[in-house]
């Protein structure tokens, strides 16, 4: 077992990679009651076309990542919140674009948990009846999602910003379909993709790592795997420029909800360069439009934003893009304002002074956000599926230049990759 | 795990609570004041802290105040209204990186206290009243607030239901106040009003995080003061009134899952010795993924994809909620009903107050690594006139009996169904 220390950070880090291929790190946390742990697989809804070597090339129905993360949860003995109920946890699980992820926290019976999260997950029990019974409440899911309208204006983006790369498919997929899922394409699913090998384990909270880590090993060693299958996944070449420049949805809304976005350009990342591209983003999105930013003050005087208003960026190894905005009562207006000011802005570069202030900002925020277990662990996974390491932020955080925050500006914000997405009332 | 418990005195009429504790890499210091819930000053109140938050005399407008909070490492500033039972509360909240963290010799705890002061007592003021313009904007965001209550469908549900259920009490109200009542406010009289409030309700302030508990004393008496006149008494809620017989309200809208509220009378109030076994008869109920609602609404009957129970614990309410096809009203009513049976008539397994049990002491037990958690379930304590600890409560757990539950289940009462179903469809 590896350990690291950051001692600007005050946080430790254990290591190991096992003879089965899965990945366990622990952060101890002593002073804390709980201990959450996520057991996460590469494997989310865009990876929807895959060919296992030596077997036929598949492309699977729309949200069937997330269709199997529900029915993981049901064994032969029962449902698995039954278990862990038993013993004080509270489990749950998420299907994102890029990963599928199990969890737990819980205040005792630490072992015991996570012997159960381990083995719920490496366990998977598909019946034609457990499947077909699922389709009602994932359907009702769905509906759920259809009635919110901040999720629709944010697919109704990534829709129009995307030709075809599947990451403009709704992770739940659709209620047609999701009838296309029997039993059996779930499990191809899972042996694709739920092998150790393509897994990662973390534990944080109240736990002795060496403790830890034999209770895993003891579990893993007693289980056989067959070899990690060498699965390559098909994404589609997505051409430049946006799918549409505008998405309009109507719902019953209060106020209509817009928000506008950019396709990042950079294409294939990881690792150093991925670590370097989240961190100028964050500072980019944070002086452009947080509350006090020129943008937001503009909007603001002028009634066109709510609290609501802000600006992110979501950047994985295959795809980036940014959304802005927020509840306004004149979409139309809002989007002409701010293309104005990032067309003035990007010309002028941005401003030193702001530069530092939004860098020692962003170092604060992020030790702040180290207060959160479930922040820890999940960024964690997700920093470690892209190559990099979530501790090395700091670093790079205090080592970032202006000049590179405004060569970013100049890469993201391009009106060629830009488009709108609107949900207003009917009439 | 040591009980983490605040201490509390009494400072110039403000009543002081604070947790020492080393764990967390930030300290928060969190205001409340609370007031009456009631027509004549909810909008008011509701405005209040979104104008305060808009400038002060040394930081006049959002750029100024981001600046500094920027220099302060991203400090986090931050207002909310809520309420709890019929007294509505305002919350000031800053939260501060612990110094041990920055090189730079900077007392990052003092100002914190500084700078919460100055938006607190030293508002931007135009002639008698705040700034005009602040005012105007904020009641033009206030309207769209409430208006935008409609976006999130659950929530509307809610309140629509806490508006016919409670029409005749103060209980009714939005914390956010009451649209029609904005246009009148003016800026003179909201400064009038913001007088009285800081002056004369009860202020709590809490502070959690790595301090010396002199040291905050003597921050508080520099940069926080009270008036000396008479201070007001904010009467308790009423929880006791009878439940209607059954009143059923049916709204159409144009939503693809019908939303399914139904509020439920406890007559039981946080303070009370029975909280507890209400507690666990909600949570058998309907409180987690193994309660009687989620295992039957959902898992055996897949109508919903949610289904749970709600306590409000200063007004006894306890709700129902679930989202399902319009066409499934009655089989969802149905089923809900069997369950409240088998809560009266004792139909409870050994198994599931053992889980239970579990899963509420886990809850309390998570709280303790959570600053804002600790802060929140003192303050319930501190309206509601009984200050309980969580090692008390987790104790206290343990010991409810299945007879105890049944006693609470006999006195709750079914006030109101309040179901929205999506338009055009037969019933």
């Amino acid at each position: 077992m590896k350990k690291e220390e950051f001692t600007q950070l005050n946080e430790t880090v254990y290591h190991e990679k096992l003879e089965n291929g899965l990945e366990v790190y622990i952060v101890p946390k002593p002073t804390y009651s709980k201990t959450y742990a996520t057991f996460t697989t590469r494997y989310g809804s865009i990876d929807n076309e895959f060919q296992i070597q030596g077997q036929d090339q598949v492309k699977v129905p729309d949200g069937i990542a997330h269709f199997l993360e529900h029915k993981m949860f049901e064994e032969e003995e029962g449902d698995v919140f039954m278990k862990f109920a038993s013993h004080g946890a509270s489990a749950n699980a998420f299907t994102s674009f890029d990963r599928t992820a199990y969890l737990f926290s819980s205040t005792r019976d630490i072992d015991t948990n996570l012997e159960t999260l381990i083995d719920f997950v490496q366990n998977p029990y598909f019946t034609h009846e457990n499947v077909e019974k699922e389709k009602g409440i994932i359907g009702q899911e769905i509906r759920m999602y259809e009635d919110d309208p901040d999720w629709r204006v944010y697919f109704g983006l990534i829709e129009s910003l995307y030709h075809q790369f599947p990451v403009r498919i709704d992770i739940a997929g659709t209620v047609e379909s999701i009838q296309k899922i029997d039993k059996d394409i779930l499990y191809r699913c899972y042996e694709t993709f739920y092998h150790p090998g393509n897994m990662l384990l973390f534990i944080v909270g109240n736990v002795e790592p060496e403790k830890t880590m034999e209770l895993i090993r003891q579990n893993q060693g007693k289980k056989t795997f067959k070899e990690l299958p060498k699965v390559e996944r098909f994404y589609p070449q997505e051409p430049e420029g946006v799918g549409k420049e505008k998405s309009v949805i109507y719902l019953p809304v209060g106020i209509p909800k817009c928000f506008m976005g950019f396709k990042d350009q950079t294409g294939f990342v990881q690792g150093d360069l991925w670590l370097k591209r989240e961190v100028e983003m964050e500072i980019l999105m944070d002086i452009l439009f947080s509350p006090g930013s020129a943008i937001y003050q503009k909007l603001y005087e002028r009634g066109l934003i709510n609290d609501g208003f802000g600006g992110d960026f979501t950047g994985e190894e295959y795809y980036g893009f940014s959304i802005i905005g927020g509840g306004t009562k004149d979409p139309d207006q809002m989007v002409s304002l701010i293309t104005d000011e990032l067309k003035t802005q990007g010309s002028q570069g941005i401003d030193e002074e702001l530069f530092a202030l939004s860098k020692r900002k962003k170092i604060g925020e992020f030790l702040r956000s180290l207060n959160s277990l479930e922040y820890i662990a999940n960024s964690y996974t997700r920093f470690r599926f892209a190559d990099t390491d979530l501790f090395k932020t700091l670093d790079v955080l205090e080592k970032v230049t202006l000049q590179d925050v405004n060569q970013r500006f100049k890469d993201h914000f391009n009106f060629q990759s830009f488009a709108v997405s609107v949900v207003t009332s009917k009439e | 795990m040591k009980d983490l418990t605040f201490h509390s005195q009494l400072i110039e009429g403000i009543q002081v609570h604070m947790l020492p504790v080393e764990k967390f890499k930030t300290n928060l210091i969190s205001v409340h004041i609370h007031l009456p819930l009631q027509e004549e000053t909810v909008t008011l109140a509701s405005l209040l802290p979104h104008v305060i938050r808009k400038g002060s005399q040394r930081y006049p407008d959002m750029t100024a105040i981001q600046r500094h909070l920027n220099e302060l490492y991203g400090a986090e500033f931050y207002v909310e209204v809520s309420k709890k039972g019929e007294k509505q509360y305002i919350v000031f909240q800053m939260e501060i990186l612990n110094e041990q963290f920055i090189s730079e010799e900077k007392l990052l705890l003092e100002e914190g206290f500084a700078f919460l002061g100055e938006m607190m007592y030293s508002p931007l003021l135009e002639g008698e009243g705040f700034a005009q313009g602040y005012v105007e904007l904020e009641k033009e965001s206030l309207r769209k607030k409430i208006e935008g209550l409609i976006d999130d469908k659950m929530r509307y549900a809610n309140q629509r239901l806490t508006e016919e259920m409670c029409k005749e009490e103060p209980y009714r109200l939005l914390a956010q106040g009451i649209k029609e009542r904005i246009p009148e406010i003016t800026a003179e009289q909201l400064y009038g009003f913001y007088q009285e409030v800081i002056q004369s309700y009860p202020m709590d302030v809490y502070v959690v995080g790595n301090f010396a508990e002199e040291k905050v004393l003597n921050l508080i008496d520099n940069y926080f003061s009270r008036g000396k006149g008479e201070k007001q008494t904010v009467p308790p809620t009423d929880y006791g009134r009878k439940g209607r017989e059954e009143n059923l309200i049916t709204e159409e809208m144009d939503v693809s899952q019908g939303k399914l509220n139904i509020g439920l009378r406890t007559h039981i109030n946080f303070a009370e010795e029975e909280y507890l076994p209400l507690m666990m008869y909600n949570g058998v109920l309907g409180g987690f993924p193994h309660s009687k609602l989620f295992t039957n609404v959902r898992e055996k009957a897949s109508l919903a994809y949610y289904a749970v129970s709600r306590l409000e614990s200063s007004k006894g309410l306890m709700m129902i909620m679930s989202g399902i096809e319009s066409d499934n009203f009655d089989k969802a009513v149905q089923i809900i009903k069997e369950q409240l049976k088998m809560m009266v008539d004792g139909e409870i397994s050994d198994l599931e107050i053992q889980q239970t049990k579990a899963a509420l002491g886990n809850q309390f037990q998570e709280s303790f690594d959570s600053a804002r958690g600790l802060i929140d379930f003192n303050y319930l304590g501190q309206l509601n006139g009984n200050v309980r600890s969580l090692t008390e409560m987790i104790q206290g757990l343990e010991d409810v009996t299945k007879e105890e539950m049944m006693d609470v289940g006999k006195k709750i009462e079914l006030d109101t169904i309040y179901f929205l179903r999506g338009k055009g469809e037969e019933k």
